[in-house]
């Protein structure tokens, strides 16, 4: 540790980054509700993990390291005192919910390359309606307007392609690997 | 009440927050909707964090066609002009933000970015989007002609020509007539400029401090809908309320990496250890108990001068065992002042020989009651110049670590069981609101409190 200069602890950082930061941030992203409270975090996480960068052994698991400072980030959060919280949730569920996903680790970590797969598989009306949920970031409300549905239709809609998607993960990573 | 229709819902924030309530003891308790909650809830996130990803993923595969054949060929023209159309949306929508540049990255030095989604490239233009700075200084022209200089470390969100949110780190802000109006957000306070050149820190707990170097701004604080008008010369606090119990689950961090086996640390913390700083004035009485040491230097603002005194408790070594020793610091940002006003800074350990004055308590020392510690240049009979050390410009966190003959060498020959060192800043400052450098002292929550590690010959 003490031979490693500052350039190369940067560089073997950042690869570690670029590696995991899709996971870190599903991870941030899983346990906060507010987006704009989870890009906050994810940035402070990055930063607070370089910080203690010269902490972690090298060798041991990044994404773990990463996930307790994230899990401890999100715990101390403290948010814009302009913008009102949707939701105020309990420590004890962010730590259950955390320890499931610990839990469950490798088996989460797989999910992002097939969900890609399983996305390209939806009909184009699902395909729309996830690009006007998670792309455009559009609410149910103005979702509705715009397809000309009722809300409670569109609100069924998404949880019925998202459990859709849920399934066709499941079965994907559970396929015999040919 | 069914909790498996609540978890989507929830998703949508469809939830009063009695059924949230509901929902999440239901989960805590019951192991089986805790995996269900969270298998939904994973691929609700990966739809957030992967979403800008998804035109090009559809753009690059026909949707899957609907469950029944289409009969007849005019069906399937219609379908190809719903996939043109629908191509050509995608397409509108993934260019919606090329030509929307707000900023220009203007310069960068020395800089590392922490995975920041906009491009961290000198004259790369920026849309709105994040800049997270490790390291360095990084300066932003804004189209409405506002410069912001970016002290690292420092997360920056760009949202218009005339908006940027500071999270976490400082800034400077020179805005000319063409901006006045530029607004920088922060967790406390929103800063808006009338003309001039300010600053702004927020420290990772949300605490927030706005300096006017020329001109005039207006701040709104929290919920309050008042402004006020700040002027050249004055500066303004907004703190966080501190949340009771919360600190208290701050893991400390692991201490500072051993050099190797036959070195043994020795922190502040140890024995009769201590560790404080003094700043002239005493505006704020004794620093014993404070998380952070702050040491700096200036000629412009004699009441801002501080320097850190820590005594280590060497009663487990023999002075003839001693065969090297190196001195440790965690580097800490203090959020006080700008490193862009200070060069790359000189800082010198200084180990004290007159007895008498190891003999000081945190509860009381002052730059008042710190007699000859506080000399203007140190004397040989109160201190002696043990060695060096700089920091660089725009790199305030890190681990510091110093070693000399000298520092060997006074350790070895020092009488008593207790060794007190000074740190004072030799580098001063161009402005008076230059950076105050700060380190962390035995009381922080999660850094390692300054550590003297010595090697010893192996016992024969």
């Amino acid at each position: 540790m003490a031979d490693t200069g500052p350039d190369q602890a940067a560089e073997s950082y950042l690869l570690l980054l670029n590696e995991h930061e899709k996971s870190l941030a599903a991870y941030v992203y899983a346990l906060v509700n507010d987006r704009h409270d989870a890009e906050d975090i994810i940035q402070s996480c990055k930063l607070t993990m370089w910080k203690q960068f010269d902490h972690f052994e090298p060798g041991t698991h990044f994404i773990a390291w990463a996930r307790r400072i994230a899990l401890h980030q999100i715990l101390n959060y403290r948010r814009s005192a302009k913008r009102k919280p949707l939701y105020s949730t309990d420590p004890a569920f962010l730590e259950a919910v955390a320890a499931e996903i610990d839990r469950e680790s490798d088996r989460y970590s797989a999910r992002s390359e097939a969900l890609e797969e399983c996305l390209k598989q939806l009909p184009e009306n699902q395909r729309r309606l996830v690009l006007l949920r998670y792309y455009e970031d559009h609410d149910i409300t103005s979702i509705a307007t715009e397809t000309d549905r009722t809300e409670a239709a569109v609100y069924k809609l998404l949880s019925r392609v998202r459990a859709a998607l849920s399934d066709c993960v499941t079965a994907r990573l559970n396929a015999p690997t040919t | 009440m069914n909790h498996r229709d609540n978890i989507d819902r929830s998703f949508e924030g469809q939830l009063s927050q009695v059924e949230w309530d509901a929902l999440q003891q239901a989960v805590i308790t019951d192991p089986e909707l805790r995996r269900e909650y969270v298998e939904k809830r994973w691929i609700h996130a990966l739809l957030e964090t992967g979403s800008e990803a998804l035109p090009s993923l559809f753009a690059g595969t026909a949707p899957a066609v609907a469950a029944k054949a289409p009969a007849r060929p005019f069906l399937w023209l219609s379908a190809a002009a719903a996939l043109v159309f629908f191509c050509a949306t995608l397409f509108l929508m993934a260019d919606r933000r090329a030509d929307n540049h707000v900023a220009t990255l203007i310069e960068a030095k020395d800089c590392r970015w922490a995975g920041s989604d906009l491009p961290t490239v000198e004259g790369a233009g920026l849309v709105p989007g994040t800049l997270a700075l490790m390291e360095g200084m990084a300066t932003i022209q804004f189209k409405s002609g506002a410069t912001v200089t970016l002290e690292a470390p420092s997360i920056l969100v760009v949202e218009s020509a005339m908006k940027c949110r500071l999270v976490e780190g400082s800034v400077v802000a020179d805005v000319p007539e063409s901006a006045h109006g530029f607004t920088i957000d922060t967790p406390k306070m929103e800063v808006i400029d009338l003309g001039t050149r300010f600053g702004v820190t927020t420290t990772p707990l949300g605490n927030s401090n706005v300096f006017v170097f020329e001109g005039e701004v207006k701040v709104r604080q929290g919920d309050s809908p008042e402004a006020k008008h700040l002027f050249a010369g004055h500066s303004l606090v907004g703190a966080t309320d501190p949340q009771p119990g919360q600190d208290q689950e701050v893991r400390r961090s692991e201490p500072i990496p051993s050099p190797g086996d036959d070195w043994t640390p020795v922190s502040t913390a140890i024995g009769l250890g201590r560790d404080a700083y003094v700043r002239r004035g005493d505006d704020h009485g004794p620093t014993g108990g404070h998380p952070l040491l702050m040491v700096k230097h200036t000629d412009l603002a004699a009441n801002n001068e501080r320097r850190a005194l820590l005594t280590f408790d060497l009663s487990a070594f023999t002075p003839a065992q001693i065969r090297d020793a190196r001195l440790a610091l965690k580097m800490e940002s203090s959020g006080l002042g700008f490193s862009s006003l200070v060069p790359d800074s000189r800082f010198a350990v200084y180990g004290i020989v007159e007895e008498n004055a190891t003999d000081w308590s945190e509860q009381s020392l002052l730059w008042e009651n710190a007699g000859p510690l506080v000399d203007e240049a140190l004397s040989e009979t109160t201190a002696r110049r043990l060695a060096t050390f700089e920091i660089r410009k725009g790199s305030p966190n890190g681990l510091i670590e110093t070693r000399s003959e000298a520092l060997t060498d006074f350790l070895r020959l020092h009488r008593g069981e207790l060794v007190s060192l000074i740190i004072v800043r030799e580098t001063g400052e161009a402005d008076k609101q230059g950076l105050v450098h700060a380190f962390a002292s035995k009381e922080h929550p999660t850094s390692p409190a300054p550590t003297l590690w010595i090697q010893t010959a192996p016992a024969e």
